[in-house]
């Protein structure tokens, strides 16, 4: 039972503590509603050309589902961090059997369930709000587990470098904003300086953003810039990209408070 | 003494350019219930931490149950670390069973929360509980495996005295069990309560380690009598060795059966007090001197009561 036993009760625990948060709970859910709502609906998109949206609104989906891909993990995972450490928690757990990646595991178990459930709404407001046409692809579930599990670790990471739970939100959001706008989620490249576009191969968040494109709605004509890649090629990337971060955020939980 | 679960040699650990312990040796039994006491910034909590493999030495070597800390079977230890708060808002059955959780092997949740005496308050939120009942809750996490180590970081800090009797009792209770307790703590009535022996830990060294009578009749000094007075000592001549202090005259090295010999002095001379009080020296005297952290302090009891007991410790 050994490890399935220690992950069981630390996803208990996170889970028990989360869905305790009530406002912890509503915000989670209220804020990709509030944008699908906001950009979606009200603000709308103009394909035709010009205004602040030019895409259809197909193609502004991953970037819709990268809002909780990115910023739940990030600033729950940083400021669980935070809170663990005040608390001392850290130090308890590392003389239990628990080891610091089996902690950071369960972690990213919660989120992937709570970040999986706030997709789905999303993917139903997308659909009723604004009237985009997407597929709705079996790869969305690896990359959100993948895109989930790599912020954790990046949350986690933050979480070490920050010295409070205040600093650690705010921490995730000067992290996550840049990587929002700059990924091809919400901006296509053909907005952007020329320059500045191998730069956006930096950011992991660009592999969520054109595999989930590529899986939900595809390279077909009318669906902007999208360049490229399949579902395949890009949840391979992401994946190695998350395992890397997982394991960096699972190396930089302290022992100590 | 039986075969030590705890051995610590000549351990030294620095942070930055502050000195956190240098040169600590001292070896616990198993079975035994031993304390580290000191004020803060003695070096206990890197101690602790260097017991139970949390921080790394950077000299000397520390063994726990034979293995270094960090290769040691962790279902053998529990652990209550300093200031540990888990989330608040599970319930206490709900800590108990998430700690237990991580081992192969706990005990009945219903058991741990007897032992720690909250199977009245077993449903009820960490948050909402009072400071004596979380910290038996934490206490409570630091027993879910059946532990061979018990280390305690000061487990009764932050909570009243109701509180802190109870834990106390609690962990005597597990000392009576048969486990091996290593306890923080500053508060000397606890020390000399709980363990069978302590390490007097000042500036990161070991000052002195022993059973607390032991370190009394070692390093306590002479019992004293105090007469509270407005007089010099140049009132009480030459009979008797007298010192000035705050609250009168301290006549050192007087027994109870010289106190009558004082007295008559003081009448001879029309000396006029107020009080006279009698006090051996404790554990608290000996924690003072040896850490630096005070003038030796006399303990008051009136000479009635002393007349009363005649037994030992502070009165």
């Amino acid at each position: 039972m050994s490890r399935a036993g220690r992950l069981r009760a630390q996803f208990g625990a996170d889970w028990r503590s989360f869905v305790r948060r009530r406002t912890a709970v509503f915000f989670t859910f209220l804020f990709p509603v509030i944008l699908v709502v906001i950009f979606g609906a009200l603000v709308r998109t103009a394909p035709t050309g010009g205004g602040l949206f030019t895409e259809a609104p197909g193609w502004y989906v991953p970037g819709y589902l990268a809002v909780v891909v990115l910023f739940t993990p990030l600033t729950r995972i940083g400021s669980e961090v935070a809170r663990h450490r005040e608390g001392n928690r850290f130090e308890k757990l590392a003389t239990t059997p628990l080891t610091r990646a089996e902690w950071l595991l369960a972690q990213t178990l919660v989120n992937v369930v709570v970040i999986g459930l706030a997709a789905a709404l999303i993917l139903a407001l997308v659909w009723a709000l604004t009237g985009a046409g997407f597929a709705a692809s079996p790869y969305l579930v690896p990359f959100v587990a993948a895109g989930v599990a790599l912020f954790c670790g990046v949350g986690a990471l933050l979480g070490r470098l920050s010295d409070s739970q205040d600093g650690a939100v705010a921490a995730a959001n000067a992290v996550g904003l840049p990587l929002l706008f700059l990924s091809e989620t919400f901006v296509p490249l053909d907005l952007l300086p020329g320059w500045f576009a191998p730069l956006v191969n930096l950011s992991p968040l660009t592999y969520f953003a054109r595999g989930v494109r590529a899986a939900t709605v595809g390279g077909a004509p009318g669906q902007g810039a999208w360049t490229g890649g399949s579902p395949a090629t890009n949840i391979a990337v992401l994946s190695a990209l998350a395992l890397v971060a997982f394991v960096a955020g699972a190396a930089a939980i302290p022992r100590t408070e | 003494m039986s075969d030590p679960a705890v051995e610590v040699e000549n351990v030294a650990k620095t942070y930055g350019e502050t000195t956190a312990l240098s040169g600590v040796s001292l070896s616990v039994g198993e079975g035994e219930v031993f304390g580290l006491l000191g004020p803060n910034g003695a070096g206990k909590t890197t101690l602790v931490r260097a017991i139970t493999g949390t921080t790394a030495v950077d000299e000397g070597a520390v063994r726990v149950f034979g293995s270094s800390p960090g290769r040691i079977d962790r279902s053998r230890l529990g652990v209550l670390p300093q200031s540990f708060s888990p989330p608040g808002r599970l319930t206490a059955r709900e800590l108990l069973s998430y700690y237990g959780g991580l081992y192969d092997r706990s005990r009945p949740v219903d058991a741990v929360l007897d032992a720690v005496g909250l199977a009245d308050a077993a449903d009820t939120r960490y948050a909402n509980l009072s400071g004596g009942q979380q910290r038996r809750v934490c206490l409570g996490t630091a027993l879910v495996n059946d532990p061979d180590l018990l280390v305690l970081d000061e487990p009764t800090t932050g909570i009243d005295p109701a509180g802190r009797r109870e834990v106390r009792r609690r962990i005597a209770d597990l000392a009576a069990g048969g486990a091996t307790v290593l306890l923080t703590t500053h508060d000397i009535d606890e020390t000399e309560r709980l363990v069978d022996r302590v390490a007097l830990l000042s500036a990161g060294e070991v000052a002195a380690t022993g059973a607390p009578s032991a370190l009394v009749r070692e390093h306590g000094g002479a019992p004293r009598l105090v007469v509270e007075t407005a007089a010099g000592p140049e009132a009480v001549g030459d009979a008797y060795e007298v010192e000035a202090t705050d609250r009168g005259l301290a006549f050192p090295g007087v027994d109870p059966s010289g106190i009558g010999g004082v007295v008559e002095a003081l009448d001879d001379r029309g000396v006029e007090y107020a009080a006279l009080r009698w006090s051996r020296p404790g554990l608290e005297d000996v924690y003072l001197r040896l850490t630096g952290t005070g003038t030796t302090r006399v303990t008051a009891g009136s000479l009635n009561e002393v007349a009363g007991d005649g037994g030992g410790g502070s009165q």
